[in-house]
C-alpha cells in the first residue's frame, strides 16, 4: 500500500509527460512552467495529505496533535504525481504546439473557421490586453490615481482602469468584426487553407497508440491491477 | 510656475538593446510654448513621459523646479505635470462628460467650489459645456478626444503636456487646441504638444524641438527650425515644413513659416498697389 | 457604380440623424475625396457605402443604395465584400490579429472566398505589389509601423479583388512617414484606374489624388463637384473643411488686400 499507489502516476508521470519533454527538447521550461502553475495547489495538496491523512499507522513525526504518517507522505507524493502529470501534459501541449499549426489543422480536420478563429485569436489577444491595460494605467495615473497606496485607494482605482479596458475592447472588437466581414470572413462553407502542418506517419500511430491506451488504462484500473 | 531641466537623459526600455532616448538635454521655462516634433519611434513619447515620472531615466535626471522626479510618486507628480495620453478611449471611464473631467482634481484634492470652477473653464475651453450630462461614449471621437484634454486641464497643473492633440481635429478642432494651449500658456503655464502637424506646430508654439532617435537634432523658434537651412535636417527624418515656410522661401522672403509671417513679408514686399 | 438614392440614417440608439437625403453616384475610375467638419457624415457614408451600416452594426436606413446596378440591403457581407472593400483608420484594428505574416494577412480574404489556392496565392501576390510592399511578405503584421500596416490592410482589400475602394481617414492616424507611405500607393492605385472613395481632413493630399470632391455639412451633401473647383471653393472653411495650403494662402494674401500676390502665392504653392 504504501508503495504499490504510487507506481502508477509516477509512471504516467514519467512516459506521457518527461519523456516526450525531453524527446521535444522542452524539460527545461516545462518544469518551470508547470511548477509555476501548480505550486500553490501543489504545496497545499501535500501539506495536507501528509498530515491530515486518516486512518495512517507508521508515524513518522508527531507535532501535539497532529501526526504525520507514512501512508499520508505517500498518498501525498500520489496526489502531487497526479496533479503535475495533469498540468504537465498541458503544459507539454502548449509548449510543443503552435498556436497557428493548431488552428489550420482543427480547421482543415472541419472544424468551424470561427471557432478556430477565436481559439485563435483569444490567445493572440492575451498581449494586446496586457498593452491596453498598462497604457490605461499610466493615463490615470497622470491624471493623479493612487495606484501604490492603501488596499481602500486600490481598490478605488479599479474601475478608472477596468472600465477603459473593457470599454475599450468592445470597442476593438467591434471594429474588428467589421473589419474580418469586409474580407468575406462570414461567408458560408469551407475556406481555402494555405498550408498543412506536416503528419508524420509516426505521429499518426502514436496519436492512436495514446487513443487506445485510454480504454486500456481505464479497465486495468478497474480490474485492480493499477493501484 | 515650474522650471523643467531634462539632463543627459538615457532611456533603454527593458526589452530592447535600442536607446529610446540617447541624451536629452532640455530646459522649459514657466510660460513657454514648446512643440515636439519627430517620426514614430524618435523618442518623442517616451521623452514626456518622463515629466511626470510614468518612466524612470536609465541615466540622467529630469528636475522640476529643482527637485528631482526620482524622489516623487507619479500622484505627487500629476499636480505639477499634467500628461493628456493620444487615446482617449484609453483613460474615459466616467458615466458622464463631467464626472470623467472631475476625476482628476478629485484625485488632486479639488473640492467645493475649486473643483467646480475647475471644471467649468475646463468644459467652457473645449466647447463641452452643453454635454456636461451626455456619456462620453455618444461624443464622436474627435470630441472625445477633447474630453481628455479637458480632464487634464481642469487639473489646473503648471505644465501641460499634449500628445498628438490634433489627430482626428476638423480646422475647428485645431483652430480650438490652439487657442487652449495659448491661453493656458499666457497665465504662466508651460506647454509641451508633442505633434505630426507641422502647420500647428508652426502656428501655435514660440519654440520646436526636433527629435530623430532619441536626439535632439533642432532645438529653436518656428523662424530657426522651419528655416530653409534646416530643411535638410527635417528631411533627414522624414519631416516636410510648413507650406507658408516652402513658399516664403520660393518668393524669396526668408524664413516665413507661419501663414502670418508670409503674408506678412507679401505686404512689406509692396508690389500690390 | 454605387448610387446613393435620397439615403438618410439614423445610428441605433441615436437620437440625432447622421445622414440626410444624400444623393450620390460613384462612377468606376473615379477618385472621390470626401470632406467635412468632425460629425459631419463622412465615416457613415463610408459604412453605408461599404455594406457595414446598417447590416453589422444596426440603425436605420432610408432610401437606397444600389452597387452595380443591385442593391445593397439584403445581400449577404461575403458578397458585397468581393464588390467593394473597405478600410478604416486605426491600422491596428482592421488586422485580422491571427496571421503571423503580411503574406497571410493579404490571402486571408480570398482564403475566406474558398477560392482554389493557385488564385488565392495570385491575388495576393498581386496585391502586394500594387501596394509595393512586396518585401515586408514575411514580417509580422504587428510589428510594423503604423503606415506600413495600413498599407497591408489596403492590399488585404484589394486581395478581394473589389471594384470599388472606400478608405475611411487611412492616414488619420499616422505620422508623415507614414502619411505620404500611403499617399504615393493611392496615387498609384489613382493611375492605374481605380474607384475610390476617400475620406480625408488633409486636403492637400486629396488635392493631387481626386478627379472630384464631395463636401458633406450635417449629413448632408453641401458641395459636390470636380476636384479642382471644390478644393478652390471660398465656402470651403465656413463648412469646417481645411483649404489646400496653396488655397487658404491665397486668400489670406486676398484678404490682406494684395490680390496680385495672391496669384504668386497660389503659383508657388502649386
Amino acid at each position: 500500500m504504501i508503495i504499490g499507489g504510487l507506481v502508477g502516476p509516477i509512471a504516467l508521470l514519467l512516459l506521457a509527460v518527461i519523456v516526450p519533454a525531453v524527446l521535444a527538447r522542452v524539460l527545461g521550461s516545462l518544469i518551470r512552467t508547470s511548477l509555476l502553475l501548480t505550486l500553490p495547489i501543489a504545496v497545499s495538496a501535500v501539506l495536507v495529505n501528509v498530515f491530515f491523512f486518516a486512518g495512517g499507522r507508521h508515524v513518522l513525526v508527531q507535532l501535539g496533535p497532529i501526526t504525520a504518517t507514512a501512508e499520508g507522505l505517500s498518498f501525498a507524493v500520489q496526489v502531487l504525481a497526479r496533479i503535475l502529470a495533469i498540468s504537465g501534459a498541458i503544459t507539454l501541449f502548449y509548449l510543443t504546439t503552435p498556436p497557428a499549426s493548431l488552428v489550420v489543422d482543427l480547421e482543415r480536420r472541419g472544424v468551424s473557421p470561427r471557432l478556430a478563429f477565436v481559439a485563435n485569436a483569444s490567445v493572440q489577444t492575451v498581449p494586446a490586453m496586457v498593452d491596453r491595460a498598462g497604457a490605461i494605467t499610466a493615463a490615470q495615473r497622470a491624471r493623479g490615481l493612487d495606484t501604490e497606496g492603501s488596499i481602500w485607494r486600490r481598490v478605488r482605482g479599479i474601475l478608472p482602469i477596468v472600465g477603459p479596458v473593457i470599454l475599450g475592447a468592445i470597442g476593438e472588437v467591434e471594429e474588428r468584426t467589421m473589419a474580418l466581414e469586409a474580407r468575406g470572413f462570414t461567408r458560408p462553407g469551407r475556406r481555402t487553407l494555405l498550408w498543412a502542418p506536416p503528419d508524420s506517419s509516426a505521429q499518426s500511430a502514436a496519436r492512436w497508440l495514446l487513443l487506445l491506451s485510454v480504454p486500456a488504462l481505464l479497465a486495468a484500473r478497474l480490474a485492480g491491477v493499477l493501484g | 510656475m515650474v522650471e523643467l531641466a531634462v539632463e543627459s537623459l538615457v532611456h533603454v526600455y527593458r526589452q530592447g538593446q535600442v536607446r529610446a532616448i540617447d541624451g536629452v538635454d532640455l530646459h522649459l521655462g514657466p510660460g513657454e510654448r514648446v512643440a515636439l516634433i519627430g517620426q514614430n519611434g524618435s523618442g518623442k513619447t517616451t521623452l514626456v513621459r518622463h515629466l511626470n515620472g510614468l518612466l524612470r531615466p536609465t541615466s540622467g535626471r529630469v528636475l522640476v523646479d529643482g527637485t528631482d522626479a526620482v524622489q516623487q510618486t507619479v500622484a505627487q507628480l500629476a499636480a505639477r505635470v499634467g500628461l493628456v495620453f493620444q487615446d482617449p478611449d484609453r483613460q474615459i471611464f466616467a458615466a458622464t462628460v463631467r464626472r470623467e473631467v472631475e476625476f482628476g482634481p478629485r484625485n488632486l484634492g479639488f473640492s467645493g467650489d475649486r473643483l467646480r470652477a475647475a471644471v467649468d473653464d475646463a468644459l467652457r475651453a473645449t466647447g463641452l459645456d452643453a454635454e456636461q450630462r451626455t456619456n462620453p461614449y455618444d461624443l464622436g471621437a474627435s470630441r472625445r478626444k477633447l474630453l481628455a484634454l479637458a480632464s487634464v486641464l481642469a487639473m489646473s497643473t503648471p505644465v501641460l503636456v499634449l500628445d498628438e492633440p490634433t489627430t482626428g481635429q476638423d480646422p475647428r478642432g485645431v483652430e480650438r487646441v490652439g487657442r487652449i494651449v495659448r491661453s493656458v500658456a499666457s497665465s504662466g503655464r508651460t506647454v509641451i504638444a508633442v505633434t505630426h502637424d507641422m502647420r500647428f506646430a508652426a502656428e501655435t508654439f514660440e519654440r520646436v524641438v526636433v527629435l530623430r532617435a532619441g536626439r535632439i537634432i533642432l532645438d529653436g523658434p518656428p523662424t530657426a527650425v522651419f528655416a530653409a537651412a534646416s530643411w535638410e535636417a527635417l528631411r533627414s527624418t522624414f519631416l516636410e515644413p510648413p507650406a507658408a515656410a516652402v513658399v516664403g522661401d520660393r518668393l524669396g522672403f526668408g524664413s516665413t513659416p507661419t501663414d502670418a509671417t508670409l503674408v506678412a513679408a507679401l505686404a512689406g514686399a509692396g508690389t500690390d498697389q | 457604380m454605387l448610387i446613393f438614392e435620397g439615403v438618410s440614417y439614423r445610428y441605433a440608439g441615436a437620437e440625432r440623424i447622421s445622414l440626410r437625403d444624400v444623393d450620390l453616384e460613384l462612377h468606376d475610375g473615379e477618385v472621390v475625396g470626401l470632406v467635412g467638419a468632425n460629425e459631419s457624415g463622412k465615416s457613415t457614408l463610408c459604412l453605408l457605402a461599404s455594406g457595414l451600416a446598417p447590416r453589422s452594426i444596426g440603425g436605420t436606413l432610408t432610401g437606397r443604395i444600389l452597387l452595380d446596378g443591385a442593391q445593397t440591403a439584403g445581400r449577404p457581407m461575403h458578397e458585397l465584400a468581393a464588390r467593394i472593400g473597405i478600410a478604416f483608420q486605426n491600422p491596428g484594428t482592421q488586422l485580422s490579429g491571427v496571421t503571423a505574416t503580411v503574406y497571410e494577412e493579404v490571402a486571408f480574404g480570398p482564403m475566406n472566398l474558398g477560392l482554389p489556392l493557385a488564385d488565392v496565392l495570385g491575388r495576393t501576390r498581386h496585391a502586394l505589389e500594387m501596394l509595393g510592399i512586396e518585401a515586408l511578405a514575411e514580417r509580422d503584421p504587428a510589428r510594423l509601423s503604423g503606415g506600413q500596416q495600413q498599407l497591408t490592410a489596403i492590399a488585404s482589400l484589394l486581395a478581394m479583388r473589389p471594384r470599388h475602394l472606400v478608405l475611411d481617414e487611412p492616414t488619420a492616424q499616422l505620422d508623415p512617414a507614414g502619411t505620404r507611405l500611403v499617399g504615393e500607393a493611392l496615387a498609384r492605385l489613382a493611375e492605374e484606374g481605380a474607384s475610390i472613395l476617400i475620406a480625408e481632413h488633409k486636403t492637400d493630399l486629396l488635392a493631387d489624388l481626386v478627379s472630384r470632391v464631395v463636401v458633406l455639412a450635417k449629413g448632408r451633401v453641401a458641395l459636390d463637384g470636380p476636384g479642382r473647383a471644390i478644393l478652390g471653393d471660398p465656402r470651403l472653411a465656413e463648412l469646417g473643411v481645411a483649404e489646400p495650403s496653396g488655397v487658404r494662402l491665397a486668400r489670406l494674401a486676398r484678404e490682406a488686400g494684395l490680390p496680385q500676390r495672391a496669384l504668386d502665392l497660389a503659383a508657388a504653392s502649386a
